[in-house]
């Protein structure tokens, strides 16, 4: 239900609209849009351009970050093996059989 | 609408005169809606000109036609929005504690008592404008979307992208506080009107 004040604030509503003059646009009106629209694109490219630049960056350091976990790597496999041989040749057969560990052959020329 | 779709369509590709077109054909609606949402001629252009800025850089986002327009005044909304806070336009006074100034305006408002049209339409303005005051600038712009621009809930349900229930409520809340600041302005305005012992 509507009660006076109601009412008479829709009509305050009603002469407010009709009270509003809507001005009209000026003639500076559409080269000022576009100005405003070259100004920002203008900002727009060069946020383009330092994302593209920041993008370009963090690729060339994955890459590279990348490569320098992959090399030691690839070293640590051939440390790997270097390993074995460094093993062999510091506990030759002869001192393991000494030590009743390995058997050792006697070569067939030295017999 | 105002514009075929693929007038739009063609703009959202880059077609600048195509753009153009849309914008005289939006252009006196929009500034309708601004000068009645921020209610200062002066800066009714500057507004205008960023809805159709903001139009611009976001058609790409647009997908089909009948959206278009909900979304255009919701870009007015905003960008009216952001002008009034900007502007601090709002203060905190209540209708209770009214200045002379306004109570005198109040007075002659609800009396008829105005020299000329133009000082009646100025002060209807700015006593409308002083209600208004009452509201936050969100639920202003919504009132006046309601009230003064003539939208209906499920107009307003499109711009605003919330639930109608939603919407009643938040209508109702500002109408009654705008009608209590109304009201205690009357009564303001009655008491100054009483004669003195």
């Amino acid at each position: 239900m509507m009660n006076g004040s109601d009412r008479e604030l829709d009509f305050l509503f009603a002469e407010y609209r009709a009270t509003v003059e809507v001005p009209e646009a000026g003639t500076h009106f559409m080269p000022k849009l576009w100005e405003r629209i070259e100004s920002r694109r203008g900002f727009a490219f060069q946020w383009k351009r330092v994302t593209q630049v920041f993008v370009g960056s963090a690729a060339v350091i994955c890459l590279f970050i990348t490569g320098m976990l992959v090399v030691p790597r690839s070293a640590a496999a051939l440390n790997h093996a270097t390993y074995l041989d460094v093993l062999a040749e510091a506990h030759p057969t002869e001192n393991l059989a000494a030590q009743g560990i390995a058997r050792y052959d006697i070569p067939e020329s030295n017999r | 609408m105002l514009v075929e779709f693929e007038l739009i369509q063609k703009a959202r590709s880059g077609d600048d005169a195509a753009f153009n077109q849309v914008v005289v054909a939006y252009r006196k609606r929009i500034f309708g809606t601004v000068s009645r949402l921020i209610g200062r001629q002066e800066d009714v252009e500057d507004v205008a000109q960023e809805v159709f800025l903001r139009l611009y850089y976001s058609l790409d986002q647009l997908r089909t036609s009948e959206v278009f327009e909900p979304w255009l005044y919701r870009l007015t909304v905003n960008a009216s929005y952001d002008y009034l806070r900007k502007q601090r336009r709002r203060n905190e006074s209540r209708m209770a504690d009214l200045s002379e100034q306004q109570v005198m305006m109040a007075d002659a408002v609800a009396g008829g008592r105005v020299n000329s049209e133009e000082q009646r339409r100025r002060q209807v303005k700015e006593f409308v404008g002083s209600l208004l005051d009452s509201v936050s600038e969100e639920d202003r712009i919504l009132l006046m979307l309601k009230e003064v621009e003539g939208l209906s809930i499920k107009e307003l349900e499109k711009i605003y992208s919330v639930k109608e229930n939603a919407l009643k409520v938040r209508l109702f809340r500002a109408r009654q506080r705008v009608l209590k600041a109304f009201e205690s302005s009357k009564k303001v305005v009655k008491r100054s009107e009483a004669p003195i012992d």
